[in-house]
């Protein structure tokens, strides 16, 4: 708590007023997760959540995890994108890319912290009993390597903050062989969160449920990585200016054209595969009921949409549409995995038996979004992650 | 549409038919698609490079 203090003391010098409409609201969040957090850890899941049987996966899983992890695809996405396809020019969007990665990931884990009955038993996979044919072992196993990966990616900036030049060479060495396990960590983890929904074919509403379904989940967490990226970087771009050097400024405009081109592509080619999946289990009639209308929304409103605009926006260099596209492409992933993890699971349970996340589960959902900003905002005000540090300029 | 399959190869006949014809479909539009994304990209790297130079 008090490194948090020191820090905000950091970012806002001491003649400012530290009472902005930010900070009260921050601060406000940050006081509701930590009492949730004690309500969630002495009271048990019952207290703040609304799970039961029928639902044993809440907003903490359809959310924190499953679009978390999507979301923080941009880590994988943007790193093989540089190292291994060669893309040098979008050199300057891998720190922030990886920091936001392992900033992800590592808010899914703690996240899991709340939602697993018994926490403690996080590590039982590794240490007590292997299960080794399960997928939730796998996604267990992958996100624990992948993390550790994201972890070891991102210290660089944090070596060279703290001066520790020789460590952070020999880190800086392992970068291609990290990236590479990095992108295999990602392609089996993306597509094993998928994969878990092929055990509920009866729960799941056929239209979202497919035998494709890994490849679902990893084809679309490519485009949400990339659209993670542009939001980002934008982001950047507006508060962290300042922390910007030359490069940053003068590569921003074509990591987001590059990005908003890649992931439409990878959009259209999404579209394609759910429409094959439709095809092949002969569901065009289920696209005329409500639940097809909803998964029209999503699938045309919120893919081929910012898909389409994406195109737009790359071919006009319309930079203005292409930040505002890469919003409704991140809502529709968050959606999607909403949709599979929630509104279209257990479909046919009446509406009194359905799922409705309590305000304890928004309210903690919020306090983790929060505090993965103000993470990531402590990191690149101080290490070089939006520059380049002048002593390792080479790199 | 369901009932109109009285059996399995009634039913895998259709569906890969269809199937067959929208992947066709799909790889000469996707086709398009990168032409259409690519194509005016190509122009404009080659106007920046020449207004940085």
């Amino acid at each position: 708590m008090s490194e948090e203090t020191t820090a905000i003391k950091k970012i806002f010098p001491p003649g400012r007023s530290l009472y902005t409409p930010f900070n009260v609201v921050i601060g406000a969040i940050l006081i509701m997760g930590v009492i949730l957090s004690i309500l969630r850890f002495t009271g048990g899941l019952a207290t703040v959540t609304n799970l039961d049987n029928n639902y044993p996966w809440g907003l903490w899983i359809g959310f924190d995890l499953m679009a978390g992890v999507a979301l923080a695809a941009g880590g994988y996405t943007t790193s093989a994108a540089v190292y291994i396809f060669g893309l040098k020019r979008y050199h300057s969007a891998v720190r922030p890319a990886i920091l936001t990665g392992f900033l992800g990931y590592a808010l899914v884990v703690v996240s899991l912290t709340y939602d697993v009955g018994r926490p403690w038993r996080l590590p039982f996979p590794f240490l007590v009993q292997q299960g080794t044919t399960s997928l939730l072992f796998e996604v267990a196993a992958c996100v624990g390597l992948y993390l550790t990966v994201l972890f070891l990616e991102s210290t660089p900036a944090a070596l060279e903050w703290l001066g520790l030049k020789k460590l952070r060479n020999i880190v800086t060495k392992l970068t291609l062989a990290l990236t590479i396990f990095g992108v295999v960590l990602s392609t089996l983890h993306q597509s094993s969160l998928g994969a878990l929904f092929l055990i509920a074919p009866g729960k799941l509403h056929p239209l979202w449920y497919s035998g494709y379904i890994p490849v679902y989940f990893f084809v679309s967490s490519i485009f949400a990585g990339l659209s993670m990226v542009i939001f980002e970087g934008n982001l950047s771009h507006k508060y962290f200016k300042d922390k910007m050097d030359e490069t940053h400024l003068k590569e921003h405009d074509d990591v987001t054209l590059g990005f908003a081109k890649g992931a439409s592509f990878v959009m259209a080619g999404y579209v394609i595969i759910k429409i094959i999946g439709i095809s092949v289990a002969n569901q065009w009639a289920l696209l005329f009921t409500p639940y097809g209308i909803w998964f029209l929304v999503e699938l045309l409103g919120f893919v081929a949409l910012p898909c389409f605009l994406y195109a737009i926006g790359v071919r006009d260099r319309n930079l203005k549409l292409i930040r505002r596209t890469c919003i409704i492409a991140v809502i529709g992933v968050a959606l999607n995995r909403l949709n599979v993890c929630l509104i279209a699971f257990n479909w046919y349970l009446p509406l009194s038996e359905r799922y409705f996340p309590h305000i304890g589960e928004i309210g903690l959902t919020i306090f983790m979004v929060t505090v993965g900003i103000l993470v990531f905002r402590f990191i690149v005000t101080r290490m070089p992650v939006l520059y380049e540090h002048p002593e390792y300029e080479s790199h | 549409m369901e009932s109109s399959f009285h059996t399995l190869h009634e039913f895998m006949l259709f569906t890969e038919s269809v199937t067959y014809i929208i992947i066709v479909a799909a790889l000469l539009g996707i086709l398009a698609f990168w032409r259409f994304l690519d194509g005016s990209d190509r122009k404009n790297d080659l106007g920046m490079d020449e207004g940085e130079e």
